[in-house]
């Protein structure tokens, strides 16, 4: 108790640290504990510890991912749930650890490799076993593979240690090979390769139809034919013999396609061209062969040779690129930047331009424009010149990269280049250029597009600067005008007023006058500022008639006082109708002086006043107060209009000689008509009084006028 | 199956059946039952393209009209507005959506825009707190819209105003889209030319749009071998005179309306004896006028005075084929003669109805008015004291006839005039104000900015001149068995027509004069095509001209270009299109500016 702070150690000034024991432990332990996997739970929590797996790998079933592990001589599978010991079937006995495992590239096979030097080899389900060979090498290996072929019935795996490859299978005997040096192996589709420092090898099972040609002392139809070109070539009668033979066995057809299939398979150029040879050799003596196999088989290994070359050094093997896809080898090329390359063979390959070339360009560009030591002209102008009008290239994606990069610059050069103006203005919009975007919006006649950016520029400038925009873009400013009209009048009125457009604003304040003022006072003076604005449009007309529309408003208003009844809003004319028609003759001549409408009109008016008013005694007064400019006819029309042939009668020889004929049939005088048509010798009036000549009471009159017709024409 | 789109020169049953295509494809992605809220202008021209029945294939169950305030209850999963990308739309559809929220459970909301998607709506929406709500905003380009064979008309109202007035290039950019619409379908159109400021700036818009498109060749043999852009201002005097073709007349009196007309009832009372006639029907009789109905087809674009003889001619044809009857003899006869009855049944019902129209035209035309209205157009057109108030004039606005009437007469005057001078336009204006009211100050502004009605500029009337290049007026007018166009005026032969008339042959070379005097500038465009496309015309084989009126035509232009396509030596087939199907009236209608 004399020192208890003696285990006490300080760190800093103000804090200490002690550690002590809780116990001591006594494990029986086999491994060290750094050989261990250890997991420990806090709140002092149980310690558990398991001796490391010696090696696992991943399977892939039904879609879900597995883990078997192996931990000395047992198997676990791993879930995300659960853990569960699996047995593989057959496996030989004394196995006391595990030392590799291997998972073919299809995923349905695994492979294991025990302490005891011997090779499980089976269905990564675990299920079934396929084959087994013991290599009597106990040394852990350093990698195990797959070796396989799509659709071969043949498994082999690869087994190598530092120097020594072996190769083993279904079969009592091994493949062995010597290693230099270091080396790697890489398992693929349809084999495996091996590198190391110094070399790059290709370790496959020989195809079939290679093997059927290549095989010594093969007769298969493939080798024949083969034979049969080399011995034409050398102008031997022997050609003839071999391809009579395939021919007799009718296996042309399987030579052709054997030679072709082999092609594909060949690493070597020459070799690769010998078969192509045979191939269309043998085709010339068939007759309907399809030449599409050999056509792609020639285009497919002139791609393949391209990319194999050792500047390149994609060595793709036939069934590889088959797997892969002619647009991943050439997403392949893009991301290495081999842009020319991918070019080429799109061309040679014909692929349609928008999966081809304009995407190749378009990822260049893209490249391009990150080329930060080169001047923004020379960028934009270069992928111009490329590019040009590539169908599918999309000249805003690329500004957005350039954009991306922080090349506002080089982004609005290249936008130059886009057509798509839905495209171009967005962008412009989202790099602050909006002015520029408005013109573009503007070049597109995309009306929805222009309001767009206006309403954008409307938010981004103050309202000078804004408006002084619209007054450089005479479509924009009349789109936004439209807007006001509907969305923002006060808008309209100050649009209106920084142009000067004194016309306008005197139509804005008289739409003004009717709809926002409810006063007479209000509606007055908004027509006054109406008149002045016109005043100033030099619109003498406009100016006189609003004058004249707030003194008629102010009249209609004491009339309104004075007698009751509607006059607000009337017109002049059905003001002056109305008060005629409530008997005040006096005012409405007033008004009629005042306002000086001409006297045609004014006889019009009252004469179709005082009829609706069936005022016939007032209307004959009318009539004689002095010579009517307008004639009697309308006098006995109207008459006629309220069924009152005794006042139309009177008018009727009022009627000047031109309409008398007209007046006479109105009232239904067709004998006297008669006598004035024939007195006038009046073809026209002839006709038209025959025309009214209706059944037996006319008859006399009809036979009359045709009388006087026979006459003139004697005459 | 609308087949009277396919009997023309170019088959637009493939635009029809396109545009219908792609509703069903857009009605098919709202999975479910539908109700669709229609903005209500669209209503007509959708009639054209789809029935109800088709919607009802797709599930849609209820229909209604937009309106304020919540939509009517219905038990559906999707709601669809079908509307024009305008503003004030979109307020009424935010309110429609925010009440639904309120009710409960919640449906899928759609919209379609009709012809075109509008970010600026788009915008709109979002301000208001909606635009989430919709899982489908699309658009649906229906553009131009098949009405006959021959005819495609976008019916966009207020595209002549937009367009002159109110310097708003909207529709003009919706027809570029519609031409590039049938391009598509019926190939590169090689040759483009144009007459006015409007033609130029769609044949601009086309050209950029090309470019858009580059990449996706069109592969179609063409179709049409030129497209003609007209611009309407180029010819303002057609649309003011009266139209004297039977359809021109049906539309003026009565208003055609997307191929419809209502017309009064009691012509069409069902003549049975022992009705008495007690029971008139009182609602309007709806009758749909296109080339399916044989006999229209027959005399839609006739002189109205030419109709009475045919109609005449076919009563006895018809009569005399009922006859027949009484000499079929045999049973094979017989069979014969019942087989025809339904064909001749229809022929007999048609017979009647067009036969009770033209009664009701007769009505209105022999009317003295009628004849006094007509004289007067005639004078002006042919060149007769057009500097002058004009008596017949001064009378309709004192005994206060229709404005409209009015208003096409002063302005048919002005434009005969080359403009009034300014005494007189300030005497009819004075008039007009005087007597219908001062507000109609703002029309008049309008019409004035329009151009139809101005004061005469420079003292020269550049009237005559045109008249007489373009043998605008035609004295020995043969309306039975017409020999020019001038038939459908009964003597003035449309200006835009003729104008296409000229360029098919000789060539608008030889009219240069004129053409500098027309507003806007006059240009070819060629659209090179691939080599495999080019046409190696058929000796004797017509030539197909699109001809587009920017800004509307009338029935009886339709019927003069038809009498061109009908010529034996022609040599040039024409299929119409335009903004808007138009009359004198509904356009002056459509400049009118009501303050209250």
């Amino acid at each position: 108790m004399d020192c208890y702070t003696a285990n006490w150690n300080p760190l800093g000034d103000s804090a200490f640290y002690r550690k002590y024991e809780l116990y001591s432990m006594d494990w029986d332990l086999k491994e060290e504990l750094r050989d261990c996997l250890v997991a420990a739970a806090p709140y002092g929590g149980p310690i558990g510890l398991q001796s490391a797996p010696s090696c696992w790998t991943v399977l892939c079933q039904d879609r879900v991912a597995h883990i078997l592990l192996a931990v000395g001589p047992d198997l676990y599978l791993l879930d995300h749930a659960a853990c569960s010991a699996v047995t593989p079937p057959g496996l030989a006995p004394g196995v006391s650890s595990f030392l590799q495992m291997a998972v073919s590239f299809t995923y349905r096979h695994l492979a294991l490799f025990t302490d005891t030097g011997y090779i499980w080899m089976g269905t990564a389900s675990l299920k079934e076993k396929l084959c087994e060979f013991n290599c009597n090498i106990r040394a852990p290996p350093k990698q195990m593979v797959w070796c396989s072929r799509p659709r071969s019935k043949e498994r082999a795996v690869v087994v190598a240690w530092e120097r020594r490859l072996m190769v083993v299978g279904d079969a009592p005997e091994s493949i062995q090979f010597v290693l230099d040096e270091d080396s790697y192996l890489v398992p693929e589709l349809d084999g495996v390769r091996i590198f190391s420092r110094s070399t790059h090898e290709f370790l496959h099972e020989v195809p079939a139809a290679s093997e059927e040609i290549f095989k010594i002392a093969s007769m298969a139809p493939g080798a024949l034919l083969l034979e049969a070109q080399k011995e034409y070539e050398k102008e031997s009668q022997k050609a003839d013999e071999y391809l009579r033979e395939i021919q007799e066995l009718g296996q042309l057809t399987q030579a052709v396609q054997q030679c072709i299939e082999a092609a594909g398979h060949e690493h070597q150029p020459d070799m690769q061209k010998s078969l192509l040879r045979a191939a269309s050799f043998g085709k010339c003596f068939l007759d309907r062969f399809p030449p599409d196999s050999f056509v792609h088989m020639c285009q497919d290994l002139r791609v393949l040779n391209a990319v194999r070359d050792y500047h390149i050094g994609i060595p793709l093997t036939y069934s590889q690129y088959k797997q892969l896809t002619i647009q991943v080898l050439l997403d392949r090329l893009v991301l290495r930047r081999l842009y020319p390359l991918a070019i080429q063979i799109c061309e040679y390959l014909r692929l349609p331009e928008v999966q081809g070339v304009s995407r190749i360009l378009a990822h260049w560009a893209c490249y391009k424009v990150q080329q930060k030591d080169v001047s923004d002209e020379d960028v934009a102008r270069a992928i111009n010149q490329k590019l040009g009008d590539t169908p599918g290239v999309s000249y805003s994606d690329i500004a957005a990269r350039a954009y991306g990069c922080g090349r506002t610059e080089l982004a609005i050069k290249l936008l130059e280049y886009e057509p798509r103006s839905g495209e171009q203005v967005p962008l412009l919009l989202k790099m602050k250029r909006s002015k520029l975007a408005l013109s573009k919006a503007i070049e597109s006649g995309d009306t929805d597009l222009v309001f767009t950016v206006l309403l954008h520029l409307k938010n981004e400038l103050n309202r000078g600067d804004f408006f002084m925009t619209l007054r450089n873009q005479p479509m924009a400013l009349s789109l936004y005008r439209q807007f006001c009209k509907h969305q923002e009048l006060e808008t309209l009125k100050d649009l209106y007023n920084q142009d000067d457009n004194h016309q306008e604003l005197g139509s804005f304040h008289i739409r003004a006058s009717y709809a926002a003022e409810e006063r007479i006072e209000g509606r007055v003076a908004a027509l006054q500022t109406a008149a002045d604005a016109f005043y100033k449009a030099k619109n003498e007309f406009a100016a006189k008639a609003t004058e004249d529309q707030m003194r008629l408003l102010r009249l209609q208003r004491r009339l309104e006082d004075e007698l009751g009844g509607q006059f607000l809003d009337l017109s002049l004319h059905d003001t002056v109708t109305t008060l005629i028609l409530g008997g005040h003759n006096k005012r409405a001549e007033q008004l009629a002086r005042d306002f000086r409408i001409p006297d045609k009109r004014l006889w019009w008016l009252k004469l179709t006043a005082l009829a609706d008013l069936e005022d016939w005694e007032e209307l004959e007064k009318f009539s004689k107060s002095k010579k009517s400019p307008i004639g009697y006819l309308p006098f006995v029309e109207i008459c006629m209009k309220q069924h009152n042939k005794y006042e139309a009668k009177k008018y009727a020889s009022r009627v000047g000689p031109e309409q008398k004929v007209k007046a006479l049939l109105l009232v239904g005088d067709v004998a006297q008509a008669a006598d004035v048509a024939i007195e006038h010798r009046n073809e026209a009036e002839l006709s038209l009084v025959l025309s009214h000549c209706t059944g037996a009471t006319d008859g006399a009159t009809a036979d009359k006028i045709q009388r006087a017709r026979a006459q003139a024409q004697k005459k | 199956m609308a087949a009277h789109l396919s009997y023309g020169r170019v088959n637009l049953n493939v635009l029809r059946e396109a545009v219908r295509r792609e509703l069903r494809e857009f009605l098919d992605k709202c999975a479910g039952s539908k109700a669709i809220v229609w903005d209500e202008y669209l209503t007509g021209p959708f009639g054209l393209i789809a029935q109800y029945s088709l919607l009802k294939e797709h599930e849609v169950e209820k229909m209604f009209t937009l309106k304020g305030n919540r939509l009517p209850a219905a038990d559906v999963k999707n709601i669809i507005f079908f509307v024009r990308p305008r503003l004030e739309l979109m307020d009424i559809i935010a309110e429609n959506v925010l009440s639904e929220d309120r009710r409960g459970p919640t449906r899928d909301f759609h919209i379609l825009f009709v012809p075109r998607r509008s970010l600026l709506c788009e915008q709109r929406l979002k301000d208001l707190g909606v635009l989430g709500s919709f899982i489908h905003r699309e658009e649906y380009s229906l553009d131009l819209i098949p009405f006959d064979g021959d005819l495609l008309s976008m019916e966009s109202e207020g595209a002549f105003k937009e367009c002159y007035l109110e310097g708003d290039q909207t529709s003009l950019y919706h027809a570029a889209k519609g031409l590039m619409t049938l391009q598509a379908l019926y190939g590169t159109i090689p040759q483009i030319f144009g007459k006015g400021e409007c033609a130029r700036q769609v044949a601009n818009m086309m050209i950029r749009m090309k470019r858009e498109f580059t990449g996706s060749q069109n592969s179609i043999f063409p179709v049409f071998d030129n497209l003609l852009l007209l611009d309407r201002n180029v010819d303002l005097l057609t649309p003011l005179a009266t139209q004297l073709t039977y359809e021109g007349l049906i539309d003026e009196i009565y208003g055609i309306q997307n191929s419809y007309v209502k017309l009064p009832p009691e012509k069409f009372a069902p003549k049975k004896q022992g009705d008495g006639g007690k029971d008139l029907p009182t609602e309007a009789k709806k009758l749909q006028l296109n080339s399916a109905e044989e006999l229209y087809a027959e005399i839609r674009d006739k002189n109205f005075n030419a109709v009475g003889s045919v109609l005449s001619k076919k009563a006895k044809i018809i009569s005399a084929a009922f006859e027949e009857r009484h000499n079929a003899k045999t049973v094979g006869e017989i069979k014969q003669f019942v087989s025809q009855l339904p064909h001749m049944q229809a022929a007999r019902g048609s017979l009647a109805n067009r036969t009770s129209i033209a009664e009701l035209i007769k009505d209105v035309t022999t009317s003295e008015d009628f004849f006094d209205k007509l004289t007067v157009e005639q004078e002006f057109m042919s060149g007769i004291d057009t500097d002058k108030v004009n008596n017949y004039i001064e009378d309709c606005i004192a005994q206060k006839h229709s404005l409209i009437k009015v208003l096409r007469l002063v302005c048919l005057q002005s434009v005969c005039n080359s403009g009034l001078k300014q005494k007189v336009l300030d005497y009819y204006k004075r008039e007009i104000l005087q007597t219908y009211g001062y507000e109609h100050i703002l029309t008049l502004h309008n019409l004035e900015k329009a151009g139809l009605l101005k004061p005469q500029t420079g003292g020269r009337n550049n009237y005559p001149t045109i008249r007489k290049t373009l043998r605008l007026w035609m004295d020995d007018v043969n309306e039975q068995n017409p020999t020019d166009i001038s038939y459908v005026y009964s003597g003035y032969a449309p200006l835009s027509v003729r104008l296409a008339q000229l360029l098919s042959r000789p060539g608008w070379r030889s009219i240069e004069e004129v053409l500098r005097i027309l507003p806007g500038p006059h240009f070819e465009e060629r659209q090179p095509l691939p080599t495999g496309l080019q046409k190696k015309r058929q000796p004797g084989e017509n030539r197909v001209t699109l001809i587009f009126f920017l800004g509307g035509v009338t029935f009886a232009e339709i019927a003069a270009l038809r009498f061109l396509s009908q010529l034996e030596d022609g040599g040039t087939e024409y299929v119409i299109a335009t903004t808007k199907l138009m009359n004198g009236t509904s356009w002056i209608e459509a400049l009118m500016e009501k303050p209250f």
